[in-house]
This record gives structure tokens, sequence and C-alpha cells, in this order.
């Protein structure tokens, strides 16, 4: 299978104790029982998924790249197994270049990132939790897609500035456009002629910090995301 | 590229003239609010300081220029198509509609960076003329012969731009990671870009050809080798480097099935690659004269 490293490892235990072994949809209960059994236990654990590295913020940028590229490889690979039923003639094939797009977007960062990334000490990794959504249908899956797709694009043109090695900006960049034409594609097939939506009345396309990304992305993300080391512009 | 003609101004400027701010002031007050806001912050910190980082301005400045250029190009492609009288656009509204959305943008980027050139204390290279049949104002043979008549063949054009206008955006970025603000607006005209690109793109879909709303190498090929080849030339990158130049080994990712397309085709498609300022400018001398 494409995906089974993905959904093999676990989560770090300083980051989500107690966790290592659990069924995946469940992790949000766990981890709220997590907390209340640890009030028999005062030992101080950290129960915050550290996307970034206190000393370098272009390991940070581009850990934060691969969780928003996992976020959406996790997204299509669910899509793609378990399709709605109403997809109109060509939508799967799309869906699935998307699924396939992200999951090299993923796995390229992965090997930029190596022994930096967020994830590679984890024995199990979590499970994104996409049950705010509704993916049992056409309408559905692709106002997901666009939502996802969207914060993806405006992550991108907010954080690249952040990059201090032109190497690293130039990686980012060509994932970033490909992101965009994303984007489009998922506004245009619920909606002829609304792929501008996100272009604002100078032009641009949206921007967002990695705050304002968080915060959209935190629902589909069972641990709470520490921005401690995120750029706040 | 005006890049002589920005270092005979360098020369001839002095440091205080490039401070004065009246210039400035007045180029910013055609620009929205939160871009003038933006642009006034960020340039005392790019650009006042030009004596001493020259080098480094004037790699900015001579890619606005390029970017300016492109957009014009852009522009006076879709003011063109869309002054075109009688049965040209196709009946779907959404068609026109989209034309008309992106000659907007291409103004307001136009606008943008045109001010950003005048704000730095440079000036803007003129506007070139344009022969979107390609033959340089009948010189030699047309490259889209019936661009304003057939409405295909102008889509076919206008993927062709926007698809390099992306590429030259993300060829640009490189040398404006200086300047925090002009970085980020231009991978917002880039994303913006790129939207056009595959809206264009699914336009084309809709009328038959085949296409993705990304590069693919299951695309039909719309160039001419030797002419209009040069917006795609490595596109279809099989490989990908990481900045120490070691070769990503797609092979052993968990990125597909032993045997699937995903190594020939959606790796191609996964990435957008950039173009150079001199395949960009090689480009836009095909519509120019």
């Amino acid at each position: 299978m494409h995906d089974n490293s993905f959904l093999a490892r676990t989560i770090h235990r300083r980051s989500f104790f107690r966790v290592a072994g659990a069924g995946a949809a469940a992790s949000a209960l766990m981890l709220a029982g997590c907390a209340k059994e640890e009030d028999n236990n005062p030992t101080p654990i950290n129960q915050q998924l550290v996307i970034g590295k206190a000393d370098s913020v272009n390991f940070t940028v581009l850990n934060y790249a691969y969780l928003l590229e996992q976020l959406e490889a996790a997204f299509y690979d669910k899509v793609v197994t378990t399709p709605p039923a109403d997809l109109l003639p060509g939508e799967l094939a799309y869906l699935t270049d998307l699924r396939d797009h992200e999951l090299i977007h993923r796995e390229y960062l992965k090997v930029a990132l190596g022994s930096n990334a967020y994830d590679a000490s984890f024995v199990t990794q979590f499970a994104f939790d996409f049950s705010s959504l509704t993916l049992t249908t056409r309408q559905g899956v692709w106002t997901a897609a666009q939502r996802l797709e969207d914060i993806g694009v405006a992550a991108y043109n907010g954080v690249a500035k952040h990059i201090t090695t032109t190497g690293y900006l130039k990686m980012l960049a060509k994932l970033a456009s490909v992101e965009a034409r994303h984007a489009a594609l998922a506004h245009e097939v619920l909606q002829a002629g609304s792929w501008a939506a996100t272009i604002g009345t100078t032009g641009l396309d949206a921007a967002k910090t990695p705050l304002e990304v968080v915060a959209l992305i935190q629902p589909f993300v069972p641990i709470e995301i520490s921005t401690a080391y995120l750029p706040t512009t | 590229m005006n890049i002589l003609k920005l270092l005979a101004n360098l020369a001839e400027t002095n440091p205080e003239q490039l401070e004065q701010s009246a210039p400035r002031r007045a180029a910013l007050e055609s620009l929205g609010r939160f871009s003038a806001k933006a642009l006034a912050a960020a340039l005392p910190f790019g650009l006042a300081t030009l004596p001493a980082q020259a080098r480094t301005t004037l790699t900015i400045l001579d890619s606005l220029d390029l970017a300016l250029q492109l957009e014009r190009l852009q522009e006076a492609l879709y003011t063109r198509a869309l002054a075109v009288t009688g049965a040209f656009f196709p009946a779907d509204p959404t068609f026109r509609a989209s034309i008309l959305a992106m000659q907007r943008h291409q103004q307001q980027h136009i606008v943008l960076l045109t001010d950003a050139i005048a704000a730095s204390g440079s000036t803007a290279s003129a506007p070139a003329n344009y022969d979107f049949t390609g033959t340089k104002n009948g010189t030699q043979p047309a490259l889209f012969a019936d661009v304003f008549t057939d409405f295909d063949q102008f889509l076919r054009l206008a993927q062709l731009l926007e698809d390099a206008g992306v590429r030259a955006y993300k060829g640009q970025v490189e040398f404006l990671s200086t300047n925090d603000f002009i970085l980020q607006t231009a991978l917002q005209l880039h994303a913006t870009e790129a939207r056009h690109a595959a809206r264009i793109r699914m336009m084309r879909k809709q009328r038959g050809a085949t296409v993705k709303p990304w590069p693919s190498p299951t695309d039909t090929s719309i160039t001419v080798v030797g002419k209009t080849d040069i917006a795609y030339a490595g596109e279809d990158a099989l490989q990908q480097y990481l900045p120490d130049f070691r070769p990503v080994p797609f092979q052993l990712l968990p990125i597909g099935f032993p045997g699937s397309t995903v190594l020939t085709q959606g790796v191609p498609e996964a990435f957008d690659e950039p173009l150079t300022s001199a395949q960009a400018t090689a480009l836009l001398a095909l519509f120019t004269y």
C-alpha cells in the first residue's frame, strides 16, 4: 500500500502520551481520558503537537508544510478509498490525481526534513479527524477539498518569506502553484466560474499566517498544535 | 530585461534622491489601502538602502520589471480578445466572465508592479508592441494566425502564457527573498497566475482538449518546437533535487503501487518548475516587436 508508513507510525510519547496502539478514530477521546488520568499522576507531560524546531526557522516552515501536505494526502486517500456514490464522470480520476500529488508532496518534504521531521521519532502516527466533514456526497467532498486547498495556498503564500535558504524557498514555490491549481479545480467542479473566489481586489490570492492556518486545521488534528515555534507574521 | 538601463539610472542617482518621498507617496495613492500601507512599510527596508545593497536591490527591480512585462502581455491578449466583435466567445457565459476576471487581475497586477517600481525610485520599462499571431508585425510566419477568430487557438495561447507566467514568477522568487513584503506579494501573484492557468486549462478541457488543470505528460502538446516549446521546457521533470543536490528517491518512497504511473505521471504533475529570466524573456520576445 502506498500509505503504509503513514498509518503505521505511532505518535511520539512526549507529544501524545498513552495513545500508542490506540485506534485512530478514538484518539480524541483517548486524549480526554488521558487528561483525567493525569489528575492522579502529577508528572507534567506535553500533550501538544510540536511541529517546529526552536533553532531552525527553515525546518519549522518545512515541518509546517509537511503537516499540511500530510493532512491533504490523508484527506484524498480517505476519499479515494471510499468515494461518494454520486461523483460525476472524471471526478474520481481527478481526486486520484490530487491524492497522488499530495502523497508526493508529503514524501518529498519528508525526505527533505529527514530526522528533522516533527514526527520522525513517532512510534505510531496520529490519524487526522475528518468527522466534521461530509464525505458521502460529491458536494461534501469537493467543498472540503476547496477548503483544504485554499488553506494550503494561503499557507504557502503567507509563510514562504520566513525561509532563509533559497533552496528551500524554491522547493516550496514548486508546490505552491500546484496547490493553487488544485484549488481552482475544486472550486470549478462545484460551480463554473468560481475559480477566482479567493483573489482579492488587488489581484492577489490570499495569504495567511501560520497562526491563522493552525486555527483552521486544528479541527482535523486530534492533538493541540503547538504554535510555539511558528512565525507569527 | 533592462539591467543596463537600471545600472545607468543607478549610477546617476544619488542616495538623497532615492529617499525623497513625494513620488513614492503619489504612486502609492493609486493603490488600494492594504497595498499602499504594506508597500510603504516594506520599501524603506528593501529599497531605501539602495547604494549599500545595489546588487540585490537591482535584482529585485529587474524581477519586478520582468513580471510587469509578462502581466502587460497577458493583459493585452485578454483586452484584444474581449474587444472582438461577433461570435468569438462560446455561449457559456462563464467563459467570457473568466477572461474578463483575468484581464482585471492583470490590470491590478500592472498597477501593483508599476507602483512598486516607481515607489522604489526607478522607472518601469516602456510597454512593448504586441503581435499575438507571433509574426512580429508581419515579418515572419505566424504561430497563432487565428488567435482572435478561433477561440480554441486563443485558449492555447492563453494557456501557454499563463503557465509561463506561473513559471516565470517561480523563477524570480529567489531574487526577491531579501524583501519579505515583495516576496510574499510575488507569491500571491504567482498563485493568482496558477489559478488562471488552471481555469484556462479547464475551459480547454470542456471544449474537448486532452489537458488537465496542471501540466501533465498526458496533455496534448500545444507548442511549436524551437519557438513556443520554451514555455514547457523542463516542466515534465521526473526528478527533483534537494538543496544539497541529492535527488529525491521517489522510486523508494511510499507514493504508489508498483507498476503504477505515479512515478512517470504523478511526479511531473506534482511540481511546477521555474523558468529563468532568459527563458521568460525569450518567450516574451515571440509576441513583441
